[in-house]
């Protein structure tokens, strides 16, 4: 049984894969509370930016600043709650 | 003999190539004393509308692991090509415990960088295959951008130059580098160059009309154009005095540089190669020598009809009575034209000449041009102990550049 939460961080993560175009990792690899930036994925502050922009994109949600970036990026799961918060604070 | 009493003498100390001859520097080596040619039907990417349809392409590509997933992910062709070089020649030149990062320089030729990632982005925006403009391009394409990723990767804090003049950009960055040791600037340096192949250079000489059909055949009568390649070569150099005191093995001492320009024309070089014949002997006087000291010439001879002539006409001139004894060969035939890598790898070509005593062929030369009267190796390499040799690299806009080397 999937919950909503799972399809949520299951597209974040197919998201990060193809929109950052990372090589070598499938959707399993990433971990829900993996950090997703510096260790963990190894991502970096050129990545955030690219993030940024997928996430308006796709999502229309807009990051407004580092502070906000940086909470909302910590993980899969912090992503996934960022975005239904803001999500349910537009309906 | 310098050519002021006090510079020191310089020496190269560490050694590594990827090319389409071989993914080492002993591969590159058998490769070139077996005479064998690596150039083939291109299949990075589609040909298709050209005229010419073959390059020495690099097959084994792969970045290299162990590097952070940011790092790995954004590398052009360009910079794969010279970080794996430079892991060969740092590893075996034992150079990195020995000398502190700030003391260590780097400079490096290139003409093209990253464009052929530049060309993907582009591609899939407009094909519907990316939804947006990546930043990539403003990342990655920029010639400068292998020079900063080799000296991150491999902490090298002194100073950083990327040099792009054309087909000589790797021969001014052996000198530029040979300048820095001897003003005493810094105690080694990282120095070659590193080009990929990309649709904006094949298109560009393709219509230049500069590309041949078959595999090129520098000096031949029936020459008829260029075959384009890729790689990267570096050398780690420093002082003899450094590496003797650290007992480091010495391949062969960098003992001089010219360089000038025609002034002339965006593409075809001098008529006269006033050009290629002033750096020539530039490089002679810079070195201490003269032409009779020379044993080898590696040329430029990139199989076009004119570069060829010229550069025949020119060794004739710089060499005089000494021309007939001397080996004049091309290693195009065999590399292909790897443009700002091109002073590099041949610059490694001549050091494993004079090292390892062969004269690397002219690969596709079968009947020269009887008139030059020169010894142009032709198909087959020779055993051979030489002293001296020259490496000759000419650039579009009249970029021209000799660097000698000496036997260690």
């Amino acid at each position: 049984m999937t919950t909503n939460s799972d399809d949520l961080k299951r597209r974040l993560k197919e998201l990060l894969i193809t929109g950052l175009r990372l090589q070598d990792v499938a959707p399993a690899g990433i971990a829900d509370d993996q950090a997703i930036f510096v260790e963990g994925l190894g991502l970096d502050s050129i990545d955030a930016l690219e993030l940024v922009v997928l996430i308006e994109e796709h999502f229309g949600i807009a990051i407004p600043d580092e502070e906000v970036g940086k909470k909302a990026f910590a993980s899969i799961n912090a992503l996934a709650d960022f975005i239904a918060a803001e999500q349910s604070r537009g309906a | 003999m310098a050519p002021s009493g006090s510079a020191p003498r310089v020496v190269v100390t560490g050694l590594g190539t990827v090319n389409a001859l071989g993914s080492s520097v002993a591969e590159f080596a058998a490769a070139l004393r077996a005479g064998t040619s690596a150039i083939a039907p291109v299949t990075l990417f589609d040909t298709e509308g050209f005229r010419a349809r073959i390059a020495a392409q690099v097959r084994d590509d792969a970045a290299p692991d162990a590097l952070p997933a940011s790092l790995r992910r954004r590398l052009s062709r360009s910079d794969v090509f010279a970080l794996r070089a430079t892991a060969e020649a740092l590893a075996e030149s034992g150079i990195v415990d020995a000398v502190a990062p700030e003391r260590v320089g780097i400079v490096l030729g290139g003409t093209t960088g990253g464009m052929l990632r530049a060309e993907e982005c582009l591609r899939a925006r407009l094909e519907g295959r990316s939804t947006r403009y990546l930043p990539d391009p403003i990342i990655g394409s920029p010639i400068s951008v292998s020079a900063d990723v080799v000296a991150d990767v491999f902490d090298i804090r002194g100073p950083r130059l990327s040099l792009s003049t054309a087909c000589s950009s790797s021969g001014n960055a052996l000198g530029t580098a040979l300048d820095w040791l001897r003003l005493g600037r810094v105690d080694a340096v990282v120095t070659g160059g590193t080009e990929s192949l990309c649709r904006m250079t094949f298109a560009g000489f393709n219509a230049l009309h500069a590309l041949s059909l078959e595999p090129c055949r520098p000096f031949d009568r029936r020459r008829s154009g260029l075959s384009l390649g890729e790689g990267a070569a570096i050398l780690v150099v420093e002082s003899a005095a450094h590496a003797a005191r650290r007992g480091a093995r010495v391949h062969a001492e960098l003992v001089g540089w010219g360089n000038s320009a025609d002034a002339h024309h965006l593409t075809a070089p001098h008529p006269q190669g006033t050009g290629a014949i002033l750096a020539m002997q530039r490089a002679l006087a810079n070195a201490g020598l003269r032409p009779d000291d020379v044993d080898y010439i590696n040329a430029h001879g990139t199989g076009t009809p004119l570069n060829d002539a010229v550069e025949a006409a020119a060794i004739r001139a710089v060499f005089g009575d000494a021309a007939p004894r001397l080996a004049v060969s091309s290693t195009k035939g065999a590399v292909g034209h790897t443009l700002g890598a091109a002073g590099a790898i041949e610059a490694l070509a001549t050091i494993l000449a004079l090292r390892d005593g062969f004269v690397p062929p002219t690969v596709n030369l079968e009947e020269p041009e009887p008139e030059w009267a020169l010894d142009l190796v032709p198909g087959r390499s020779r055993t051979a102990t030489m002293r001296y040799a020259l490496s000759n690299s000419y650039g579009f806009g009249g970029n021209n550049t000799s660097v000698v080397l000496g036997h260690a």
